[in-house]
């Protein structure tokens, strides 16, 4: 019965002319991604609710050619595509490249753009002008972008991803990484007016963007195709790329294109593929656990050291753990992320990215160990201490010997489920370029397509991970409480 | 063996000891009675420095200490664990520590605080526990044993760190009456070994058979003391004579 619905539902939306639906609706919407976005699209520095950028001018263009006004609609580049497929736009319009790999997944247009590769190191940096000149160097470049395909083939880099432009520039002058690798427009915009960067060598490995759209959309794909060879004919292209300074002889290429035809990709099953995809997987694995058991750790001892100074230390010292305690509870772990990783180097604090994730994560949790521990100490009966002091126990004897023992018992389970949930929340150190479990996962996903076999192998790891957790803290809690109670 | 001079305290507005005065001979046994509230807990918890009096001051067996702020230098909190070394405190909750067996309950203190080496703490904390009748449970956790027999472990507890005058803070009231009998018989037998002690407790007949001296506390103040047939008989006070008008037809 689902099936037949599904079959109803997608015989539906073939039968839909999306160009008729647009001119209906009066708008053309079309995905790209304005964080870190420029020169493509970008919110305007002097007015940041209007978004300009090159792209930007030539959805306006093609919407006017087709009698519609344009709408960008904001979504994580790296996941244009399922974004598309999912409905959300009509056209991806976002520096998508023309290669086989993205023409097997959606139909895309003739080419708008020739872009091409740019080496970027710092000013001060020599002898770094081609690709063979970045073997054994840490190199950074974009999520699924056309320059990480090619260092990736090329290999031999130590290679960084990065979920934007912006993060890789910063490692570049934080000394992290030694050259960014790069689309020709970006590198032209972030290093033309900074002193600190150059572009270095000249670009190679030209390449053509195109406007994706779904493969059923064949007319709305015809009028795009219209629109850009008209813009091409009365150089409206030109005269859009002269404004934004991105015009170059490269682009008299534009006119003659010949598009080749090219299949959609079979679906890839990475379940029955599963030795193929898992011990990748798996390698992610082995860094979340890394992760996650270091910086349980470190919460652990920090949570200790800031509730004694919270109960038992003077006055301004107990009131400053009190104060970190709900500033970190209070603030997102991005953000604690964002400025460890990218803040600190600004005050000469540089951490490589796995210090920084154990650093963030741990001081983090240890908040909320903190807190954890106090919830312990204070369900334990006055009378604990006062007998332990009336005995002639010091204060800190008292702690060690009566009040940490006990607290213990009590602690265990809300640890445990911290450490639990460290497990997954480690997922969120990607945005500072650590590849682990669900990185991998969605890096995967988005080559082979199989979000669904990729995300059954995947919470797999995670519960295989969690659950003995879980099963080691309740024999403990029973161990503890079965002695005592 | 304890002298307690113009001993003041007060939570927040309320004041709980007014200026209370008491000398006390070695193995003499005092037992406070008085009106919930009146102060005689207080008063005990002050001897050990669980409450830092407001003033006056405290001297048991030639450690003094004076009342104000809780001890700040090194020498002030080596006054006052001196000052809780010389007594110890039976609760009136027991306060065992669960996590620990009998017989580390009562080892612990000698061993950590005096660093007393295993085999001398254990030998003599199993005599102790011999002496309260529970030599079987050395082994046992507290919460397998009755309130009674909690009470009597705590008894032996304070015991081993050898103090020279025993606090009771009403060390019955949180039993059933078939177990108190077995805590009394413990601390008559102290009594009799001529332990220097402080007894708060609404136990009539026990105050009547064991204690030197009877003080009776009310509102902050000690109203009357005296021996127990003065007290019991011919109380001269007659907040004393209602107090235990009350409490004798409370208790036949």
């Amino acid at each position: 019965m689902f099936l037949l619905l599904l079959a109803a539902g997608i015989g539906c939306a073939a039968a839909e002319d999306r160009l008729a639906e647009i001119r209906q609706r009066g708008e053309l919407r079309w995905g790209a991604d304005a964080e870190g976005g420029a020169p493509y699209v970008y919110p305007d520095p002097q007015h940041p609710e209007r978004l300009i950028g090159f792209e930007c001018d030539l959805a306006e263009a093609l919407a006017a050619k087709l009698g519609v006004k344009a709408r960008m609609v904001q979504n994580q580049w790296d996941q244009l595509i399922p974004a598309l497929d999912r409905g959300n736009f009509d056209i991806i319009l976002n520096g998508l490249e023309i290669t086989t790999n993205n023409q097997q997944r959606v139909a895309m247009s003739r080419p708008y753009y020739v872009y091409a590769q740019q080496i970027v190191t710092r000013a001060d940096t020599q002898n770094l002008t081609a690709l063979e000149h970045l073997k054994g160097k840490p190199v950074g470049a974009l999520s699924s972008s056309a320059a990480l395909r090619l260092l990736e083939q090329s290999g031999g880099t130590d290679l960084r991803i990065y979920p934007g432009n912006v993060e890789s520039f910063r490692d570049l002058k934080a000394r992290r990484i030694e050259a960014v690798v790069l689309d020709l427009p970006i590198a032209l915009f972030y290093a033309k007016d900074d002193p600190e960067v150059k572009l270095s060598g000249p670009s190679f490995a030209p390449g053509y963007y195109g406007i994706g759209a779904r493969r059923q959309d064949v007319s709305l794909l015809a009028a795009l195709n219209q629109a850009i060879g008209e813009l091409v004919a009365e150089q409206g292209l030109e005269r859009i790329y002269k404004k934004h300074g991105l015009w170059d002889e490269r682009q008299a290429q534009l006119a003659d294109y010949r598009p080749v035809a090219v299949a959609e990709r079979a679906r890839i099953s990475t379940l029955r593929e599963w030795p193929r995809y898992l011990p990748l997987l798996l390698r992610g694995a082995v860094t979340t656990v890394e992760l996650s058991v270091v910086a349980m750790a470190l919460a652990v001892v920090v949570g200790l050291v800031v509730v004694l100074a919270r109960l038992h230390a003077p006055a301004p010292i107990s009131w400053l753990a009190r104060a970190y305690v709900e500033v970190i509870r209070g603030t997102p772990l991005l953000i604690q992320l964002f400025l460890i990783y990218y803040g600190l180097p600004e005050m000469g604090i540089r951490l490589n990215a796995f210090c920084a994730a154990i650093l963030g994560l741990g001081l983090n949790y240890a908040a909320s160990e903190a807190e954890n521990y106090r919830a312990g100490i204070q369900s334990l009966p006055r009378g604990q201490t006062e007998a332990a002091l009336a005995l002639g126990l010091s204060r800190s004897q008292a702690f060690i010997h009566i009040i940490l023992p006990q607290a213990a018992r009590v602690v265990i389970p809300p640890v445990t489920n911290d450490f639990i949930a460290m497990f997954k929340d480690s997922s969120i150190v990607s945005v500072i370029t650590m590849v682990e479990l669900t990185k991998v996962y969605g890096m995967l996903a988005m080559s082979t397509y199989d979000y669904i076999g990729l995300g059954l192998m995947t919470a797999g790891i995670y519960f295989a991970l969690s659950y003995p957790a879980s099963l080691l803290a309740s024999r403990l809690e029973r161990k503890l409480s079965h002695d005592h109670r | 063996m304890i002298t307690v001079e113009k001993l003041f305290k007060s939570y927040a507005k309320t004041r709980v000891l007014h200026g209370i005065d008491h000398a006390q001979q070695r193995g003499e046994a005092v037992v406070l009675i008085g009106p919930s509230g009146c102060g005689k807990s207080t008063f005990l918890r002050c001897l050990n420095q669980l409450e830092i009096p407001d003033s006056g001051r405290i001297t048991i067996d030639g450690v003094t200490v004076e009342g104000g702020q809780p001890p700040r230098t090194a020498r002030e909190k080596e006054q006052q664990r001196q000052l809780r070394l010389r007594s110890g405190m039976v609760f009136q909750s027991f306060n065992l520590f669960p996590h620990l067996t009998v017989l580390e309950n009562i080892t612990l203190s000698p061993r950590v605080v005096k660093r007393e080496p295993a085999a001398e703490a254990e030998a003599r904390a199993r005599a102790l526990l011999v002496k309260v009748g529970l030599e079987a449970k050395a082994f046992a956790y507290p919460n397998h044993l009755s309130g009674g027999q909690q009470q009597r472990v705590a008894i032996a507890r304070a015991l081993a760190m050898e103090p020279r005058v025993m606090l009771f803070d009403e060390p019955t009231s949180a039993l059933d009456p078939e177990l108190r009998d077995e805590v009394l018989r413990v601390m008559l037998q102290l009594v009799e070994e001529g332990m220097t002690m402080i007894v708060v407790t609404h136990e009539m007949q026990f105050a009547r058979e064991v204690a030197d001296r009877i003080l009776f506390f009310e509102g902050g103040r000690v109203l009357e003391s005296g021996p127990p047939e003065q007290i019991f008989s011919h109380p001269l006070n007659e907040r004393t004579r209602e107090f235990l008008r009350r409490t004798d037809a409370r208790r036949p």
